[in-house]
């Protein structure tokens, strides 16, 4: 696995789409902030839905709310995906290296698999979910904003390991 | 799912802070002052840096983001491996032979780098 990250990672630095990563002197400075756009969107949007779901803010409707802010979230993830692509190329060897990327990556991986099985385990409840709230539900919901939040933290600590 | 959470916990703390960046890593009470030629430069991101060849040994070199050196009028063609530049700067508290640039002369012109 680290093999296979760490082949990608000399591949994409050294292809011409990383040599612009790195040389720009706009790409990265514009990636970081279309990222941390993201972030601010996909943490904003769905770590109040996971509040939400595991009991704050109970004069809200859940299925209203998860409808309003959900897409929300995707958008900034689908604004990370690039953004981040743009900063792993710049620096692609050392971040394959990174330890703290490494566990970014494995987080990221379970985080969004939390979100899909949150969706087909419990999608279809969020309209009646005050009146049993189940407790696989509201430990998913938990579960989210915990990853979420160590992904960002991950994320901005790469720097600094 | 508990233990499920405190290990996700557990992950979120991150290993011992090594601070490659970290402004703490360096010895700001050395201060180095050298005439020196890069072997090699890198001018990229998320900073730029070079090596060289200093008291016998191949040191790597921290410069700054590509945007603010060329914001502060410094080009490749400045630094280019085997051109002399002065540089001030300071070197790793944990001996390791990496030196971070304060500021740079190339050509005759004085860049600040932080």
């Amino acid at each position: 696995m680290e093999a296979l990250l760490s082949g990608y990672a000399e591949w994409i630095q050294a292809s011409p789409f990383g040599v612009w990563a790195a040389q720009s002197s706009l790409a990265y400075p514009v990636a970081n902030l279309v990222h941390l756009l993201g972030l601010v969107m996909l943490v904003g949007g769905i770590g109040v839905v996971d509040l939400r779901l595991v009991g704050a803010f109970r004069s809200l409707p859940p299925a209203t709310l998860s409808r309003a802010l959900t897409p929300v979230a995707i958008a900034g993830l689908l604004l990370m995906i690039p953004s981040g692509s743009i900063m792993f190329a710049a620096d692609a060897k050392s971040m394959a290296d990174s330890a703290t990327f490494q566990r970014k990556l494995v987080l990221i991986a379970v985080a969004l698999a939390n979100a899909i099985l949150f969706r087909a385990i419990w999608g279809k409840r969020l309209a009646d979910w005050d009146t049993s709230p189940p407790l696989g539900g509201k430990s998913m919901a938990g579960a989210s904003l915990v990853l979420w939040l160590a992904v960002a933290a991950h994320g901005r600590l790469i720097a600094y390991s | 799912m508990k233990r499920a959470l405190i290990l996700l916990a557990a992950l979120a703390i991150p290993t011992a802070a090594a601070g490659h960046h970290g402004w703490s890593s360096y010895d700001t009470e050395q201060v180095l002052r050298l005439d020196a030629r890069f072997t090699s430069v890198s001018w990229s991101n998320p900073h730029g840096h070079a090596t060289m060849t200093y008291r016998g040994k191949q040191w790597h070199v921290v410069l700054a983001p590509v945007a603010r050196m060329e914001a502060r009028g410094l080009t490749p063609a400045m630094i280019a491996p085997g051109k002399r530049v002065q540089l001030v700067g300071y070197p790793r508290k944990d001996g390791t032979t990496e030196m971070r640039i304060e500021r740079l002369t190339a050509e005759g012109k004085t860049v600040e780098l932080r």
